[in-house]
């Protein structure tokens, strides 16, 4: 056998913590290791030629890169292999990055830590056979949950180019929250015509099944043929969807869980959204005072709200520009922690709405109290360290995004994860942040963190452009990793028959053993854990590849 | 490694499902969060695929500790996986109880978004069998 290993510095990130010269020194003397090499990037264009190299000029059959975690880079690393001439499953990430050196602080326990984890992955590849890519066919159609915005454009985009698109809707109309918002900045349009243009867009198309007022009962099956049952008005309805985009949006926090805001007990204390659906209905007095708090429900530790909403610094500027244009003589004060003016332009609008008169407040409110006469504030200047009481005429707060009410329901349906402030989490942050843990499931829209409705938009359409490329070609390569079985050692007990979740599983009487349609088979292992007479191995993790990577990290063989 | 190393660290081996804790164990590698180099990870497909020989095979080798780690119940991806982990550990729980050496093993569910609960988890079984190990020193 003739192994490459391949030690990634990752700049400092690995060898800050990692002495890689003594680690792929130590590997050096193993009969089976022919190359052992340290480079400063192996994902570099140079790193992959020396990879390319080494495979063909010593004729390697198995390949280890010891750096960052598997999912990332994992598909490049593969085709750098195929490219070789070498089947990709011959390759064996091991992280030394994730898992070793970002994790610990002490040199000398994370060389050693590093060369255990390698030699388990050396141990392990030993065990590898090449195997095959399976091609699945792809039903080339889109299931979207949620027609909001990020849906509706995911949707527009994906039936413009060709694609079976079934929007799904829990109420009766499309458009989400943008429906019902008046003036939406910087575009100052209605947010009712921004959706009506979609829908129009939509509603020409012969590809689009739009079900409002709709759930979804049963979410089965896998990448390429999720098998979907939808809870329509005319009731039941099953179809196949290839791929599924979740944009179910936000639900606006509900200030009434902060009992010292006294919101919803007395008419003069609104919320944005209040005042955006009713806003010109409210009676003020010729002079008004207005106050307006940002931050309700972000940036909020105590109710478990941590993060910044992103849109509401917007919300409350644009108050309080409508009550200055109406009210000449208003007085409108703004009580903030920071202004997160962020979209393009938000800056400039923050010193317009400065300018057109409206005092800006660093302040923590302590206590919102209606009296008969006006609705007391209670609180402290944070800049001059004082307490102050002041009296207003209305209260609008500003409040945030909170999770949407369906995320649990959805996130158990689609097998997805939400992150620690309960929206969905993506695959990862920065490289994609379109993808769920799941293949061929993705998110769009303030269903994964707070988004303004142009960025929510954007999400969608990229998000549909993601799916696109999974669903366009009509199949798709799946990791052939299920199980096999040994005919041999096959006892015929069945006990993995009962086991098998996806009833992959088949006894056969004549022969009194088992077989595995490979169709069915999702990969789980838990055959290959049930089986008492070891005749059912996992493809990628048979028993002797767990059993000698346990080995290598006690240092047993 | 020379054998003296190895007596005075804690050895844990953690099955880690590839969908939720070892994404967990990613994140908080990338959160740069620390936790001790004793707790090595063996990746697996679904936590159902650990076989309780695994667990008993790193005993025998000499591991101080050995984990499970799967999905929260009603998260697995493969619909129902790890609720048969859940039973198969615990009946390797009654054998470890019968040895003695139940705080050996060890069955939690990380999700794929508590990087911070895997951390605790680990750091916690490690600081305990440690305890436990200096203590049958001193003894």
């Amino acid at each position: 056998m003739k192994t490459g290993i391949f030690i990634c510095h990752c700049g400092h990130n690995i060898k800050h913590t990692i002495d890689v010269k003594k680690v792929s020194e130590y590997f050096k003397k193993f009969p089976s290791v022919t190359v052992s090499e340290d480079y400063p990037f192996v994902c570099s264009e140079p790193g992959q030629d020396m990879i390319r190299d080494s495979i063909e000029k010593q004729g390697l059959d198995r390949v280890i890169i010891a750096s960052c975690t598997p999912s990332l880079h994992g598909e490049m690393f593969k085709d750098l292999l195929k490219k070789s001439g070498l089947n990709p499953f011959l390759l064996r990430r091991v992280s030394i990055r994730e898992h070793c050196s970002w994790v610990g602080d002490d040199v000398e326990a994370n060389t050693e830590k590093a060369k255990r984890l390698i030699l388990a992955g050396l141990y392990s590849a030993a065990h590898y056979v090449p195997l095959e890519e399976k091609l699945v066919d792809v039903t080339k159609s889109a299931l979207i949950i949620g027609g909001g915005v990020s849906g509706l454009s995911a949707a527009a985009f994906l039936s413009k180019m060709g694609m079976q698109v079934y929007l799904v809707e829990k109420e009766a109309e499309l458009g989400g929250h943008v429906r019902t918002l008046k003036n939406i900045w910087p575009a100052r349009k209605e947010g009712k015509s921004i959706v009506d243009e979609m829908v129009n867009e939509l509603s020409g198309r012969k590809n689009v099944e739009i079900f409002t007022s709709t759930t979804i009962s049963a979410f089965e099956g896998f990448f390429g043929n999720y098998q979907v049952t939808l809870n329509t008005p005319e009731g039941e309805k099953k179809l196949t969807a290839g791929g599924v985009i979740a944009s179910i949006g936000f639900s606006p926090f509900d200030p009434g869980i902060k009992p010292e805001l006294n919101y919803g007990k007395d008419e003069r204390i609104i919320t944005t959204l209040d005042f955006e659906k009713n806003g010109d209905a409210i009676k003020l007095p010729g002079k008004p005072r207005i106050a307006i708090l940002h931050c309700v429900g972000s940036r909020d530790e105590q109710i478990g709200k941590p993060y910044c909403s992103r849109v509401c610094c917007i919300n409350a500027l644009r108050v309080a520009e409508a009550v200055k244009d109406k009210y000449k003589d208003s007085y409108v004060e703004s009580f903030y922690m920071d202004v997160r003016a962020h979209p393009r332009g938000g800056e400039e609008y923050f010193e317009d709405t400065q300018e057109k008169g409206v005092l800006f407040t660093r302040a923590n409110v302590a206590e919102i109290s209606p009296t008969p006469a006006g609705i007391v504030i209670r609180g402290e200047d944070t800049l001059f360290s004082e307490t102050f009481e002041r009296e207003f005429d209305l209260v609008v707060l500003s409040i945030g995004m909170s999770p949407p009410i369906d995320n649990k329901l959805i996130a158990s349906l689609l097998k997805i994860t939400l992150d620690k402030d309960k929206f969905f989490l993506e695959a990862h942050i920065k490289l994609r942040p379109f993808d769920t843990a799941v293949k061929g499931i993705f998110i769009a829209g303030s269903c994964s963190g707070p988004k303004d409705v142009e960025e929510s938009i954007n999400h969608g359409r990229a998000s549909a452009v993601k799916l696109f490329g999974f669903l366009n070609l009509g199949y798709a390569y799946v990791d052939p990793f299920i199980s096999y079985v040994d005919p041999k050692r096959c006892s015929g007990c069945r006990m993995c028959e009962q086991a098998c979740v996806a009833k992959a599983i088949k006894y056969d009487e004549t022969k009194r053993v088992v077989h595995v349609e490979e169709a069915a088979c999702m990969g789980c292992g838990l055959c290959n854990a049930t089986c008492p007479s070891s005749a059912i191995g996992l493809k990628g993790y048979i028993d002797c590849m767990i059993d000698d990577e346990i080995s290598a990290f006690l240092e047993a063989i | 490694m020379g054998e003296a190393k190895k007596k005075d660290g804690v050895e844990i081996v953690g099955f880690a499902c590839s969908f939720c804790t070892f994404k967990a164990s990613e994140m908080a590698g990338s959160l740069r969060m620390k936790y001790p180099e004793g707790v090595k990870l063996v990746q697996v497909p679904c936590s159902s695929r650990v076989d309780p020989a695994f667990v008993i095979k790193a005993i025998f080798e000499g591991a101080d500790g050995v984990f499970v780690a799967g999905c929260h119940p009603g998260d697995c991806h493969f619909i129902k996986g790890n609720y048969y982990t859940r039973r198969k550990i615990a009946a390797l729980k009654e054998m470890f109880d019968a040895f003695s050496m139940k705080e050996k093993l060890r069955l939690f569910w990380v999700s794929a978004a508590e990087a911070r609960r895997f951390v605790e988890k680990v750091t916690d079984m490690h600081n305990e069998l440690k305890e436990r190990k200096n203590e049958r020193e001193k003894a």
